[in-house]
């Protein structure tokens, strides 16, 4: 058996050099899809998660404040928490350092009481006081006493060649400072976070540093008793005064995981279309391996081997290919991931959370995944066409007879099978998300999808009976042979251009929504932004973290002769729920004057709004309003330090700048419950007739070297919407083309078989007549028509799944609102490419067709 | 009450060594390392030190220098005493209270900026059980945590507290898990300021002194928990209060320091250096203080100290002379000095790191001819590698 595998299938293989490469090329690109997801979702969560995990050490538990950290003052309230163990109060935050000419990196930041936190953490002293010894508490503290002191790690300063005693320039918050390296950590405890993008400093340095004088991020426990964490949770958790919670440290990471969820969910529902577009690939190939051997197959059967033996054969091919392909998908993926992790970092840091621009080693899980996809779905392609191979009598085998079904035949479940998976489509799109996430929404694009594939030959059908007239004026006898060709080949066509159309209909649907959600947000920007200026500390925003303006910039701004107004802004986000939503605070009275948010409800927003003002009322997102099912009238809890206070929701306006949700409210309301609000942003007004690039520059001026702070003009700020949300899509766009290119792949093996089966009829046209050129034109029109025919379904089914992207999946897993917009120009542009790059697939099938050999043929005729 | 120190003695008493040795590390590393750069204030800061310096003259007033002096750089305040429960079983205690300043005026306004540093540590004898236990805490001020006031003396760590009552009487509160002290302290005799005109100088240069005072003979009653048993108790206790900036001597190694409370009323504090080279110290000193409050300096080359049995620690491998014999000739006085438990070592690896032995000893002995029995407490430094090492940089 090992060796007629090894003449009858490897030998083979070897010799179809280039259908073996695009075969597994096809698996590899699938698998590789999948597993550069994963890897990217992972990569995202990872970071963040390793690094909580990292930092937190060994604390037990966390004690949190409702708002912006907890008051310090607090700190004497929660004195009876000693019972339990130590505690530590603690600063965190992300902070840029500068590491060469306009580079940055950004570091997390722990600000402790070293006194009491190393029981907390490993702080291992690289080469304290020149000695290979770790230095006493004291000593530890004398190192962070000056405000300008940090402790850096060793991995980060032997990466940057810094060293004790260098200075470095920083950016917390908005302001930008020459700090002095006063120690190295080694690479244990928390200093393994982030890569060694760690930092330590004393608490009291952290909190001018970030702006956070009075105020402490939480307080972490120790438990003197390990074992009783359950319950000194419980215990605690009672105890608690108004305001303030406990919570385990991997909270926080499960909280971000939420907040993610969606987004990944929607990374990993694409991917799996390049997958399924791969496995038509494997189909092909394995078909074409059968056909092409159809002869030696027979002799085989004729020499006494089994039909079983057959289909071992064939499915050992697969298998075969199929290690190869996962395998170099695998390694493929982890390419792809590093484009990947690239791709959507700048969609993940701005809409979510900073992360590590790296993606994770291969793990085992990782080939777990790729193998455990890939294996049996290639199985599965190459079943089919390998159980047709067994079953062919060995006569007809030799005589080539083995062509299954080569006549369509328009049965009604070619009709009635696409209009049942329509109608259940129409029902899994009226269903509510599972879990906040769109899985009914997937699942009704997947029935349009399949519903599209099934309808395929009967499209196939219909138009080759109505093409042959055109085909003939247009292309001459060429047309009328290739449509001929193609009719006469239905049920071995149907798979590719089905293959083909599905991963169009994906690509148009996902354009339509893009467009729709662009222009969408470009008319939101418009209508909304009417600030000169916007501005924000320029150190990245953290969802954990708190990044605020300093006092001093904000009254540099404020002294701003052409400055009419400043409407403060401040926003963190908050428990809700499971997860996190953004609290936002500006003025209301000039948001009303000078801004202009659109309102979903009531009718007059304005007033609604207005309304708030004084009351312990709140205007809600949209995405708020739909994701906590909650409208105008109805009140939310909130978890303020004043205890647990409702708040009724007196608007519902339009918001597409995040999608966990955004609750508003005004500054006076806010600082009843939260105390005075420092802000985050600032949209600057100016006076009539002022110049707003030259407010900008002289800001820009006056903040000098010694601040880092962001200014966008009303222009510019729209590009950075813009900029952010064309990243966003980028990742979508390039699983797209992947997804095609598989796909037109599909369609040249396709041709390949469809070739490799009719040579004899080739031959004979030849023999008729036809030069090398025709049958050459003939094959390529063949490609141009399924590439042609494929576009065409998937332009409809793509208006389709557009509807369910847009009106179910987005406001599902985003909720917002799209309004409906054609890309005419977009369309109309990837069908023509579509249509030369399939023709141009045909080539080589073209190539081939011409050389057939004339002999052999003859003799058999 | 108020005392004018008036007698030209130089006292360098050992208790203030002590100290010192304890809070070299902090003195030295916070002394020695190079003052940041602080570009707005880089020529101030070099030029002068902030901390005010223990010059003569200094005028005690009770109970106000009771409180804290923020404006020195070094503060602590020391309990120690010996106590019985009412079924006889005996314990000793230590509490003692430091306070060492780091920077004079922050710029950074948060309030964890560390203006002073509080350490205290903790340690309860329990002499029949012969069981040794201590703790101990190390804190800035923060949001209240630890401190000391400057007005109605208040000093305290966290939960642990030592405090006036308006009646006089010293209040200490100290509980760790399965050890502490709830104890009222009477002021007993008078306060004795050691030094000339409230000024005990610690060498050449002027300032490089303290102001000091004992309470040698404290009736105390009260409660300790030992085991997590909370017992009643009464004995005696003893309060050291130091202020100053400055008190380091070089080619030290360590001393031995006790103070001694005999039955007939007389108290006594006695200590020696050890000195790298072996040779007498003539700064080791002691002072007698009658039943009546009246006091005596002892000078160097006027008492013995000498060593009979030692006792090896097991953690520190460090091995501490734990009994004595001490004379001072022109006083008729002979002692024998026995530790009550081998085992007093104080480990302070969580505040200041520095290892000794302070505890309870039980005395022996004769006073002008009669028989005397006593209690006191016996500290001992420089003997763990560590403390060594520190003293020596």
């Amino acid at each position: 058996m090992i060796r007629l595998f090894r003449q009858f299938i490897l030998r083979h293989l070897g010799k179809e050099k280039i259908r073996t490469f695009v075969t597994v090329l096809g698996i590899a690109l699938g698998i590789a899809v999948v597993v550069a997801i994963q890897m990217t979702n992972s990569s995202s969560l990872r970071g963040f998660e390793k690094a909580i995990e990292t930092v937190s050490g060994k604390t037990s538990l966390e004690i949190t404040g409702s708002g912006t950290g907890l008051d310090e003052m607090r700190l004497n309230e929660l004195n009876w928490l000693r019972q339990y163990g130590r505690i530590s109060p603690i600063i965190e935050g992300d902070a840029e350092i500068e590491t060469g000419d306009a580079l940055s990196e950004t570091l997390r930041v722990l600000g402790v009481d070293i006194l009491r936190d190393r029981s907390f953490r490993e702080y291992k002293i690289l080469e304290f006081a020149e000695q290979r010894r770790e230095p006493r508490p004291d000593e530890f503290l004398t190192l962070l006493l000056d405000p300008r002191s940090i402790i850096l790690t060793e991995r980060f300063a032997e990466r940057h060649s810094l060293k004790v005693g260098d200075q470095v320039l920083m950016t917390f918050s908005d302001r930008r400072e020459q700090y002095r390296i006063r120690g190295l950590l080694k690479n244990e405890g928390p200093a393994r976070a982030m890569d060694g993008n760690f930092a330590l400093m004393d608490i009291a340095a952290a909190q001018q540093a970030f702006n956070r004088i009075g105020r402490i991020d939480r307080v972490e426990l120790l438990l003197r008793d390990r074992g009783g964490l359950d319950e000194a949770e419980k215990a605690i958790g009672a105890k608690l005064p108004d305001g303030l919670s406990v919570q385990r440290p991997a909270r926080r990471g499960s909280q971000v995981e939420k907040m993610l969820e969606a987004f990944h969910f929607n990374l990993t529902a694409l991917s799996y279309i390049a997958l399924l577009v791969g496995l038509f690939l494997i189909y092909n190939t394995i078909s074409i391996s059968v056909i092409t051997r159809r002869e030696e197959n027979g002799t085989l059967r004729a020499l006494g081997v089994t039909g079983k033996q057959i289909l071992a054969l064939f499915l050992t091919e697969a298998s075969v290919l199929a290690v190869i392909g996962c395998t170099a998908g695998l390694l493929l993926g982890r390419l792809l991931a590093f484009g990947a992790v690239k791709l959507t970092s700048t969609t993940v840091n701005a809409l979510y959370i900073a992360t590590a621009a790296e993606p994770p080693p291969l793990e085992l899980k990782h080939a777990i995944i790729a193998f455990g996809i890939g294996l049996p779905l290639s199985l599965i392609a190459a079943a089919i066409p390998a159980l047709e191979a067994s079953g062919v009598s060995p006569t007809s085998a030799m005589r080539g007879n083995d062509r299954i079904e080569t006549r369509f035949r328009l049965r009604p479940h070619f009709l009635v099978l696409p209009a049942l998976l329509g109608l259940l489509a129409w029902w899994f799109s009226r269903l509510s998300p599972v879990n906040g996430l769109p899985a009914f929404g997937y699942a009704a694009a997947v029935s349009i999808v399949f519903g599209a594939a099934f309808m395929a030959p009967a499209v196939l059908f219909v138009l080759g009976r109505i093409g042959d007239k055109p085909l003939f004026r247009f292309f001459k006898i060429e047309g009328r042979l290739a449509n001929a060709n193609l009719s006469g080949a239905i049920p071995r066509i149907s798979i590719s251009v089905a293959a083909l159309a599905v991963s169009l209909s994906m690509m148009v649907a996902i354009a339509v929504m893009i467009g729709s959600f662009r222009q969408t947000v470009i008319y939101w920007v418009e209508q909304t932004l009417k600030a000169d200026l916007y501005m924000r500390p320029a150190t990245r925003n953290n969802v954990a973290d708190d990044i605020v303006f300093s006092p001093e910039a904000e009254r540099v701004v404020a002294a701003n002769p052409m400055v009419a107004a400043v409407d403060r802004f401040r926003n963190f986000d908050i428990s809700y729920g499971s997860g996190l939503v953004t609290l936002g605070t500006g003025e209301f009275d000039k948001q009303l004057r000078h801004g202009k948010l659109i309102f979903k409800a009531p009718a007059d927003g304005q007033q609604a709004m207005r309304s708030a003002i004084g009351q312990n009322a709140v205007i809600v997102s949209e995405s708020f309003s739909i994701r906590h099912a909650k409208s105008v009238g109805d009140t939310i809890m909130l978890d303020t330090p004043k205890g647990e206070t409702g708040f009724r929701i007196n608007a519902v306006y339009y918001d597409y700048s995040n999608d966990r949700g955004i609750v508003v409210m005004d500054r006076g309301t806010y600082v009843r419950y939260f105390g005075e609000p420092q802000a985050t942003s600032l949209s600057v007004y100016l006076k009539p007739g002022a110049d707003a690039d030259r407010v900008r520059d002289d800001l820009n001026k006056q903040f000098g070297s010694r601040f880092n702070i962001l200014i966008y003009t009303n222009t510019s700020i729209r590009q950075e919407v813009l900029r952010i949300f064309d990243s966003t899509f980028s990742i979508t766009y390039a699983l797209e083309v992947i997804a095609i290119f598989v796909a037109i792949l599909g369609v040249a093996s396709t041709l390949l078989t469809l070739i490799l089966e009719r040579s004899r009829e080739i031959n004979i046209l030849r023999l008729i007549g036809a030069d090398r050129r025709q049958v050459r034109k003939m094959v390529v029109i063949e490609a141009g028509l399924m590439g042609g025919v494929s576009q065409g379904i998937g332009l409809v089914i793509g208006l389709l799944l557009s509807l369910v992207l847009i009106y179910v999946i987005n406001v599902q897993s985003f909720g917002w609102t799209i309004q409906f917009h054609l890309p005419v120009g977009f369309l109309i542009q990837s069908s023509i490419l579509i249509l030369l790059a399939t023709a141009l697939s045909g080539l080589y099938p073209a190539r081939r067709a011409s050389k057939l050999h004339i002999s052999r043929q003859q003799e058999e005729e | 009450m108020s005392i004018m120190s008036n007698r030209t003695r130089s006292v360098l008493t050992g208790a203030m060594l002590m100290a010192s040795i304890i809070f070299i590390p902090l003195l030295t590393s916070i002394a020695m390392q190079p003052e940041p750069p602080r570009p707005d204030s880089r020529e101030e800061s070099s030029s002068a030190d902030p901390w005010r310096k223990a010059l003569p003259p200094y005028r005690f007033s009770f109970p106000a220098d009771h409180s804290s002096h923020p404006d020195y750089k070094i503060e602590w305040w020391y309990y120690t005493g010996n106590v019985t429960s009412g079924d006889g079983r005996r314990f000793g205690y230590q509490l003692t209270f430091f306070r060492v300043g780091v920077d004079f005026a922050p710029q950074n306004p948060s309030r964890w900026t560390v203006r002073d540093l509080y350490s205290t540590h903790l340690a309860v004898s329990d002499i029949d059980g012969g069981k040794f236990d201590n703790a101990e805490k190390i804190n800035r001020s923060g949001v209240g945590w630890a401190g000391a006031s400057t007005e109605n003396f208040r000093v305290w760590n966290e939960d642990w507290e030592a405090k006036l009552e308006r009646n006089g009487n010293h209040i200490l509160t100290a509980i760790d898990g399965e050890i502490g002290i709830e104890l009222e302290l009477e002021p007993g005799k008078p306060p004795i300021a050691h030094g000339d005109r409230g000024v005990s100088q610690k060498g050449s240069t002027p300032g490089n002194a303290s102001h000091y005072y004992s309470l040698t003979r404290m009736p105390t009653a009260g409660h300790l928990i030992v085991k997590g048993e909370r017992i009643k108790v009464s004995g005696l206790s003893w309060m050291d209060h130091e202020f100053g900036s400055s008190f380091l001597e070089k080619g030290q190694i360590g001393w031995d320091w006790m103070s001694l409370q005999l039955d007939d009323g007389t108290d006594l504090m006695i200590y020696r250096f050890r000195r790298q080279d072996g040779a007498l110290d003539p700064h080791s000193n002691g002072t007698i203080i009658n039943s009546d409050g009246r006091y005596f300096t002892i000078a160097f080359d006027r008492f013995e100290m000498e060593p009979i049995s030692t006792w090896r620690s097991k953690r520190t491998g460090a091995e501490y002379p734990v009994e004595w014999r001490v004379k001072v000739p022109d006083k008729g006085i002979e002692l024998t000095i026995k530790a009550a438990i081998s085992d007093q070592e104080m480990e302070t690896a969580e505040s200041t790191g520095v290892t000794y032995w302070e505890g309870s000893v039980e005395i022996e002995g004769i006073h002008r001819g009669r028989q005397v029995r006593g209690r006191g407490y016996l500290e001992m430094t420089g003997y763990a590698g560590a403390a060594m090492g520190v003293l020596s940089e």
